[in-house]
């Protein structure tokens, strides 16, 4: 078999191409200052359904305000890279009572340090209500010293002077999700 | 240091698979008989230079290279990372391997039939990662109703030595075939493979989001990897490891070379028919289970205050099940299969045109295939070779491959033999070396024996 050329040659050639090929063109490895990823992640939170039992004691009287907390599942290392919180509260009331909704921040000592606004207020037989609620950036930092989240409820007074009753069928129902806004930066 | 990190990281992702495919079935070199233990070679005795008769490293990554992120380009590197993240595969992988020979020998027996035999350490990584966790980490769970799955997370690490001794014996005038015996010594092992689950979030009849983990069936081995008390990786405990006192395994080479025509050639091996059974230092983790959350109910009962989080928690350890485990344990050895046929042709003529030596051919076409099969990857390469012989003492490869990393690998190799003396350098994706940053990919394997030639 004949090559048009001698094969050796076209051979060295190649590598001494190669060879001389051999580079890299401009990086910047700097550039990883400037990168940033921004993440949202989404989880469910409280939900409640209550009925008219909940704002009555023992004796059957009307209770305005009753409350509840839950223990805060802060995790710390996240502290640098979480930019906004996001709550998103959806609200329903069949009582013809208007409720009012506060999640407060407790600390270690149980001092409450942070109220969530503004106040969820839920009209008196109001069909499906969204409220959105954000915690701005610069009281992020307030999360990280939280221990507890308080949640308390007001029922207003009726202004036609009714109360309410155990066999009353009215509802009053909250259901509630968060977005953690991340910003990973300088990694 | 972070940032060092993580360009080191891409930088050193650049290339894998095991596929050497300059140097199977080139030059006759000692080193093909790791390849395929029924090569044909022509020496009458071989010894490798101790710790340099091969030094084979290989890396890759598919998703993108270190250039697509980090080019001095003028365009912002956060839309370099969106890109890479939008063409982001539905699995992508990550390999290293590397080995180097620390002894390396042969010699020709009576019947003609070739024993070689050596030591070499090997340092292997794999990772195989889904585009979902990729989306999880990057846009987070907003999109309701998507799974997040590990279906095809997988992941294996590992670094042993490996004792060896074969034999290549010519069968007939057509057949030369062979087989390696090989004991395994592992210093350290951790692997994952055929995980299930997935994490997804979905409306939720009571709250506004349910979320799921569904069908979660994870498990890491490792081996070596947490010491017992008083032990210490120092380099007394690794050198212990690698010659024997480690967990040991055994494996199996065969190949064969095969003439079915004057100057056709067919040849085939399948390597590392094997296993290592880990029992020292074992320590896995298993986590198992379905878990869905609504949210915290609120119940709103100041007589009987409810430990929502604790609840919370209680409910998903006795759901998702998290086991620690001590039992030993065995992995078979990803099998690799070569398999080529060429065609040689071209002799050599003094200046009266005669025959120099009727055995000989200068040229050699060929095509080659390699596969490597495993529970935590397979993998399937193929390439178009020209092999050549420059000079009696320097011989050359040029190789074609087509594999996941890419349709453009080009490869090359040199071997030079002067007297007893041989070099050889072997090289892929040689296309990239005008911008090394950004190749996927890449390959080499140098070595240098010497070589007493077989006078018949």
């Amino acid at each position: 078999m004949k090559f048009f050329m001698n094969p050796n040659k076209i051979i060295a050639t190649l590598i001494i191409l190669f060879s001389l090929h051999s580079c890299t063109k401009d990086v910047d490895f700097n550039q990883l200052d400037d990168a940033n990823i921004h993440t949202t992640y989404l989880v469910t939170l409280v939900h409640l359904n209550l009925t008219a039992i909940k704002f009555l004691n023992e004796f059957n009287q009307e209770i305005e305000f009753t409350q509840d907390v839950i223990q805060a599942p802060i995790e710390v290392n996240s502290e640098p890279y979480l930019e906004k919180v996001e709550f998103t509260v959806i609200t329903e009331n069949t009582f013809d009572r208007n409720f009012t909704f506060n999640v407060i921040f407790y600390n270690e000592f149980n001092d409450p340090i942070y109220f969530l606004q503004p106040v969820i207020t839920v009209p008196a037989n109001s069909s499906e209500l969204i409220t959105v609620i954000e915690i701005p950036k610069e009281d992020i930092a307030v999360i990280y010293d939280t221990k507890y989240f308080g949640f308390s409820l007001f029922l207003s007074q009726s202004t036609d002077g009714s109360v309410l009753s155990a066999s009353d069928i009215a509802t009053l129902d909250l259901k509630s999700s968060v977005k953690l806004f991340f910003n990973y930066k300088k990694l | 240091m972070r940032k060092l990190a993580i360009v080191i990281f891409l930088v050193g992702a650049v290339g894998y698979s095991q596929n050497k495919q300059v140097l199977y079935d080139f030059a006759g070199l000692p080193q093909t008989l790791l390849l395929n233990p029924g090569a044909e070679v022509d020496n009458k005795f071989h010894v490798g230079f101790p710790l340099i008769s091969q030094i084979s490293v290989q890396a890759g990554f598919t998703g993108f290279s270190v250039y697509d992120i980090f080019a001095d380009d003028g365009i912002n590197i956060n839309t370099k990372i969106r890109d890479a993240v939008n063409n982001y595969g539905t699995t992508e992988f990550m390999a290293f391997n590397q080995q180097l020979e620390v002894l390396s020998g042969g010699f020709r027996l009576k019947n003609n039939s070739y024993l070689s035999f050596g030591y070499y350490q090997e340092l292997d990584f794999l990772a195989k990662i889904p585009r979902d966790i990729v989306d999880l980490f990057y846009d987070g769970n907003t999109d309701i109703n998507r799974r997040y799955s590990i279906n095809k997370l997988a992941f294996r690490a590992e670094l042993f030595g490996v004792l060896h001794v074969g034999l290549s014996k010519r069968i007939n005038n057509k057949l030369q075939a062979g087989a390696r015996f090989k004991i395994y010594s592992s210093v350290f092992n951790a692997s994952t493979k055929l995980n299930t689950g997935s994490f997804y979030t979905e409306e939720g009849t009571n709250n506004m989001y349910t979320q799921h983990l569904e069908n979660v069936n994870f498990l890491m081995q490792t081996s070596g990897v947490f010491l017992d008390n008083g032990e210490d990786a120092d380099g007394s405990y690794v050198k212990s490891k690698f010659l024997f006192g480690g967990d040991l395994g055994l494996g199996l080479d065969l190949g064969f070379t095969y003439h079915p025509k004057k100057q056709w050639i067919a040849t085939g091996s399948i390597l590392d028919i094997g296993f290592v059974k880990y029992s020292k230092n074992v320590r896995s983790y298993s986590v198992k289970g379905d878990y869905e959350v609504e949210g915290f109910q609120l119940i709103f009962d100041p007589n009987n205050p409810e430990d929502y989080w604790n609840d919370l928690k209680d409910k998903f350890d006795n759901s998702i099940v998290l086991d620690t485990l001590y039992k030993s344990y065995i992995t078979l050895r990803p099998v690799k299969l070569n398999g080529s046929i060429s065609y040689s042709f071209g002799q050599e003529y003094d200046d009266c045109r005669f025959l120099i030596n009727p055995k000989v051919y200068l040229n050699k076409v060929g095509f080659q295939l390699y596969s490597s099969v495993s529970a935590v990857h397979s993998y399937v390469a193929a390439t178009l070779f020209f092999e050549r012989r420059l000079s009696k003492h320097l011989q050359t490869k040029i190789t074609y491959t087509a594999d996941p990393y890419s349709f453009s690998n080009i490869g090359a190799g040199l071997s030079t033999q002067l007297g007893i003396f041989n070099a050889y350098f072997v090289a892929d994706n040689l296309l990239s070396l005008h911008n090394l940053y950004d190749a996927k990919s890449a390959s080499f394997q140098l070595g240098v024996n010497f070589i007493i030639k077989h006078k018949n």
